[in-house]
């Protein structure tokens, strides 16, 4: 049945009555999302929206990971070519793909059996069913890198119990799919062993009513057991502290936890936000607090232009420098400026969330328009 | 025939679904073919950046405003819900009065926690200020119960201890009162006194022996009532009595008495009673107080404007008691500039709300078998919605420039703040009930549910028309004040400066004969009516009220008699002050989309005044043609403004989960699957 099965094609498409299975196909790097990646899916996701023959999308990444994230490493040789508009291109592109997918008219199931970070959320989160197991790693380690949770993240983090968004957009703390599914990114958790057979079942589904998916996947879900130790658990701690106004404040709330009590949680939280980008941290924290109480489509357009800021470098070039540390020199000791919290100031996140000024015909991100959305779809605008 | 009728029937249906001319046969009624709820985002343009609006609406704090709506929705204890896929916060008005007041205490002790009310107190300035008046106000957006109780306790109890007290009162209460160590409230009015504040009848005595003061109710109708707090929670109160000093009565001062202990138990000598269930703001457990010769420490006396030596000696450096009163006072603004802007924030929510369903609700088919109507693509419920959301915008520019001039106040600026704050207040909270009856409306029967908050609004806001002044007296203030400033002027032959009434220095401006559309949207003719309607006004008051007293009355009777026209005078004065703020804003703008609208909805506002007031007739300043064509401008506007509107109440920048089901997707959240 398979139409498309070259393996040198970076998304697999393969047909089965009324379900698509996509599969990306980029394993060496983590399936980590190439522009060609991005626009393939999206040409994808559209069609499959106006063929009346598809019932249900199945996403899911071949090898270790399902999708480790975006391909930053691209974007930054755009910037240091001084091409910062081409990787705002990309971005553009994958925050379109992000929009459609949390407003799909059709259920869209991912299978998350391995690595699931950044743009790997973002191709997988906003969709109907997110499918957890024993394999899989979640995290936004954006503040780390330079950047901030994109992706529409500041649309579903800000959206987890409490704080718990802040905490792990923030830190960048690791979940597995226990973890996730009792927060919420993920619907369903299935043993990898029973992946196969579930997705036989779910091949057979005639409908794209998400009813029908979702019997499917309730017979094939268990409730695994949250590990002792698991941040889930200490949601008290993670509400009191990460609910402050600002980073410093939830920093020192953190550290006045730290001295009640000695909690190797809470220094690795700490330890954590102190390594990572100070100019990253504030937007971020101001990011997902804008987006708590916006749309998903207003999250993107507001997080495009953070991210053409970010990729502009005028405020900071700490994305290319995060870059530079964790994943070209790998020396894990970025040179981060601002350099303290104290140092960037209210003006300067002000910055990322206003309109970029350039010569040339920079635009807010257009988002398409859609039609004859489900309920659940209305009810992110 | 019934058949046809039936067919028909199912025709305008699917109309309405496809908005399309139909095929007229082999129709079967399938799920599909049923209302759908579309969404007026994809529907609706937006030509004007929402963001760059809302910043000038909110004015100030837009971040710390928005971490305190998410501390909100993220806590249980704001009755979170989910209705049609999305979560709303509001509080479920069916508890009982006594489960409202633990609930909100609760509330108010999880905004402590998160570190909300830091630097209340204990911090000064404007940004401080400013900081604290924005949360105040997302308070009030959420439940008006929780901003007036944390309302009582700051700005009442703990303005009266930091601005009528000393350095002893101090040290000793601010930071306790800002870590709720101790809950206050402030004992002002009584059963028979409320807005004469100067006539209340408790009265406190001094015994040097004990160097105590004692303070005593010596009637029922001295009884203390209304007191926000002190049925249920408060341990402290601001206690307004007459001081009596070896037979003298030196007027009305405030001091601290104890009346709960730690453990919520009534003190001796004091009995407190409550005031029942009231028609909103249940979540307040307002009380009331006798005492019976209670005693409390000479120290107790908030000692900034006169004391009590121990020997029992009267100091003031203030001698006359008139302005010592003033003095007194002049703190106590606060309420009225937090109330006048937390009125504009309910009327936003109100409109919001209305104008959201608006765009998603039909009414009627104009054409057989056409598609039902948009409820706002009527021109007459344009007429409705759309003025009272200029005049919203104007207000919230005007409740901004009042906010500003509050956080930035010297002595001299105290008496502008007095007369600016009475008629803002009374002229936005009037708004404001008048608002939320006619968005009450337009939702028909949905604005009867609670849930849908619109006509709950309306009892939970009703008291603000009343508390901190009555609207009616305040806006007689504004007359009286005008009108001694007119005096004053003419006697020292000097010209007008301040209140804005320097237009009265030059000639009196001349209004064309003939209106045409583009003259009335002109700022500057605009201006020139609404000054030339203040300015007649005053002269005609001041004259009557000389004419009285020429003929004998005294000048308090004589204002009495001319109550028809100090009314018409005030509200020309706050009509012209509103103007002026908003024709401010715009002007800071840049050109652009923003200012563009800004001056479509400024007209709006010009022009719907005009329309609504009979004095421009009554005095002749306009014809009976240049009323008509005001009159046909503002139905002109309307259709202007239709295509802004949804844009126009984003802006107001008010979180979705905050607003209520109808404004969302009203059919999902009362399908079956969801009872």
């Amino acid at each position: 049945m398979a139409v498309e099965m070259a393996s040198h094609s970076q998304v697999l498409v393969e047909e089965k009555s009324g379900v698509r299975i996509l599969t990306l196909n980029r394993p060496k790097q983590l399936n980590a999302l190439s522009f060609q990646m991005i626009s393939r899916l999206l040409q994808l996701c559209l069609a499959y929206e106006e063929d009346p023959s598809v019932k249900l999308v199945i996403l899911k990444g071949l090898g270790r990971a399902f999708c480790a994230g975006g391909d930053v490493a691209a974007v930054v040789r755009d910037i240091k070519q001084g091409n910062w508009r081409l990787g705002a291109n990309y971005f553009s592109d994958e925050y379109i793909l992000n929009y459609v997918m949390a407003t799909y008219s059709k259920p869209q199931v991912s299978i998350l059996n391995g690595i699931v970070m950044g743009g790997g959320a973002g191709v997988s989160v906003h969709g109907r069913f997110r499918i957890a197991t024993e394999n899989t790693v979640f995290a936004m380690p954006e503040t780390a890198l330079g950047l901030f949770p994109d992706i529409g993240a500041s649309y579903f983090l800000s959206r987890l119990p409490g704080f718990f968004g802040e905490y792990v957009g923030l830190t960048g703390a690791r979940l597995d799919g226990a973890e996730m599914l009792a927060c919420g990114l993920a619907t369903h958790f299935v043993p990898s062993k029973r992946l196969t057979a579930l997705e036989a079942d779910l091949c057979r589904v005639g409908s794209s009513d998400p009813t029908f998916a979702s019997t499917i996947l309730d017979a094939y879900t268990q409730k695994p057991r949250l590990k002792q130790q698991s941040a889930y658990r200490r949601l008290d701690v993670i509400d009191k502290c990460f609910s402050r106004r600002t980073v410093e404040e939830i920093i020192s709330a953190l550290e006045r936890e730290a001295t009640q009590e000695a909690d190797g949680w809470i220094s690795a939280t700490i330890l954590s936000l102190k390594k990572a980008s100070p100019a990253s941290l504030k937007i971020s924290l101001r990011s997902i607090r804008e987006g708590r109480l916006q749309g998903v489509g207003q999250c993107l357009i507001r997080e495009y232009r953070m991210v053409c800021h970010v990729i502009k470098g005028e405020i900071s070039k700490d994305f290319v420098e995060g870059c530079r540390a964790i994943l070209v020199d790998k020396d894990k000791n970025p040179k981060w400026e601002p350099r303290r919290l104290e140092d960037m100031k209210d003006s300067m996140v002000e910055k990322y969330f206003t309109r970029v000024e350039e010569e040339g015909e920079w635009e807010d991100l257009k988002l398409p328009a859609r039609k004859n959305l489900p309920a659940i779809a209305i009810s992110k605008l | 025939m019934s058949d046809n009728r039936a067919l028909q029937r199912v025709n305008v249906l699917v109309n309405h679904i496809l908005q399309s001319t139909p095929p007229s046969s082999n129709l079967s009624l399938t799920r599909e073919i049923c209302l759908q709820y579309s969404p007026p985002e994809l529907n609706e343009s937006c030509v004007f950046d929402v963001k760059e609006m809302r910043k000038l609406l909110d004015g100030h704090n837009v971040v710390d405003r928005d971490w305190i709506y998410g501390l909100m929705t993220q806590s249980n204890l704001f009755n979170r819900k989910e209705r049609g896929g999305k979560i709303f916060v509001s509080p479920d008005y069916n508890q009982t009065m006594e489960q409202q007041r633990e609930i909100t205490m609760k509330r108010i002790w999880y905004l402590l926690e998160n570190g909300v009310f830091k630097g209340w107190l204990t911090e000064s300035g404007p940004d401080a200020e400013l900081r604290k008046l924005a949360l105040l106000e997302v308070c009030g957006i959420y439940d008006h119960s929780v901003s007036i109780k944390v309302g009582v306790h700051f700005f009442l109890w703990g303005n009266a201890v930091k601005f009528f007290g000393t350095k002893r009162h101090h040290e000793k209460w601010l930071k306790n009162t800002e870590d709720y160590v101790v809950k206050g409230c402030f004992a002002m009015t009584e059963l028979g006194h409320g807005s004469n504040v100067r006539g209340i009848e408790t009265v406190t005595t001094y015994d040097p022996t004990s160097e105590e003061f004692v303070i005593t109710t010596p009637c029922e109708s001295a009884q203390k009532y209304w007191i926000g707090g002190a049925a249920n929670h408060a341990t402290h109160t601001i206690v307004f009595s007459q001081l009596h000093i070896n037979g003298t009565n030196q007027g009305v001062h405030a001091f601290i008495a104890q009346i709960r202990d730690q453990d919520g138990n009534i003190c001796p000598n004091i009995r407190i009673a409550d005031c029942g269930h009231k028609i909103g703001l249940n979540g307040v457990d307002n009380g009331r107080i006798w005492f019976d010769n209670l005693r409390i420490p000479r120290e107790n006396l908030l000692n900034a404007v006169a004391d009590v030596s121990s020997d029992g000696k009267y100091v003031s450096a203030i001698k006359d008691p008139d302005q010592r009163f003033g003095a007194f006072m002049a703190p106590l603004t606060s309420g009225r500039v937090t109330i006048a802007s937390s009125a504009i924030y309910s009327a936003k929510v109100g409109l919001a709300t209305a104008i959201r369903y608006s765009l998603s609700r039909r009414a009627f088919s104009v054409t057989a078998n056409g598609p039902e109507v948009l409820l706002l693509d009527y021109p007459s419920h344009q007429r409705r919605l759309l003025p009272l959301l200029a005049k919203t915008y104007a207000m919230s520019f005007a409740a901004n420039e009042l906010k500003m001039i509050y956080v930035k106040r010297t002595p001299e600026t105290n008496k502008a703040i007095h007369v600016v704050s009475s008629g803002f207040k009374a002229v936005l909270t009037w708004h404001n009930m008048r608002t939320l009856q006619e968005c009450r409306e337009a939702v028909g029967g949905q604005g009867i549910k609670t849930e849908n908050l619109v006509g709950q609004l309306k009892g939970e806001f009703d008291v603000q028309t009343t508390f901190e002044g009555d609207n009616n007296v305040l806006m007689q203030q504004v007359s009286k004040a005008l009108f001694a400033e007119y005096v004053s002027c003419k006697k020292r032959n000097k010209p007008f400066k301040g209140l804005g009434l320097e237009h009265m220095n030059t000639s009196r401006p001349v209004l064309p004969t003939q209106l045409t559309s583009s003259t009335l949207r002109c700022s500057q003719f605009q201006t020139n009516v609404f000054c030339l309607r203040e300015r007649d006004l005053l002269e005609r008051f001041t004259s009557e009220v000389a004419q009285l007293q020429g003929r004998g009355e005294s000048r308090e009777i004589s204002f009495l008699q001319s109550h028809q026209l100090a009314e018409d005078l005030g509200k020309a004065f706050t009509e012209k002050a509103l103007l002026q703020t908003i024709l401010d804003a715009e002007a800071k703008l840049p050109a652009g989309s923003v200012k563009d609208v800004l001056g479509l909805v400024r007209s709006m506002y010009a022009l719907i005044s005009l329309e609504e007031d009979p004095s421009l007739l009554r005095y002749g300043y306009l014809s009976r043609e240049n009323v008509g064509d005001v009159r046909r401008e503002v139905s002109k506007l309307c259709g202007e403004l239709r295509p802004h509107a949804l844009a126009l109440v984003t802006s107001f920048g008010i979180p979705d989960s905050f607003l209520s089901p109808i404004a969302f997707n009203w059919v999902e959240a009362n399908a079956w699957s969801s009872v």
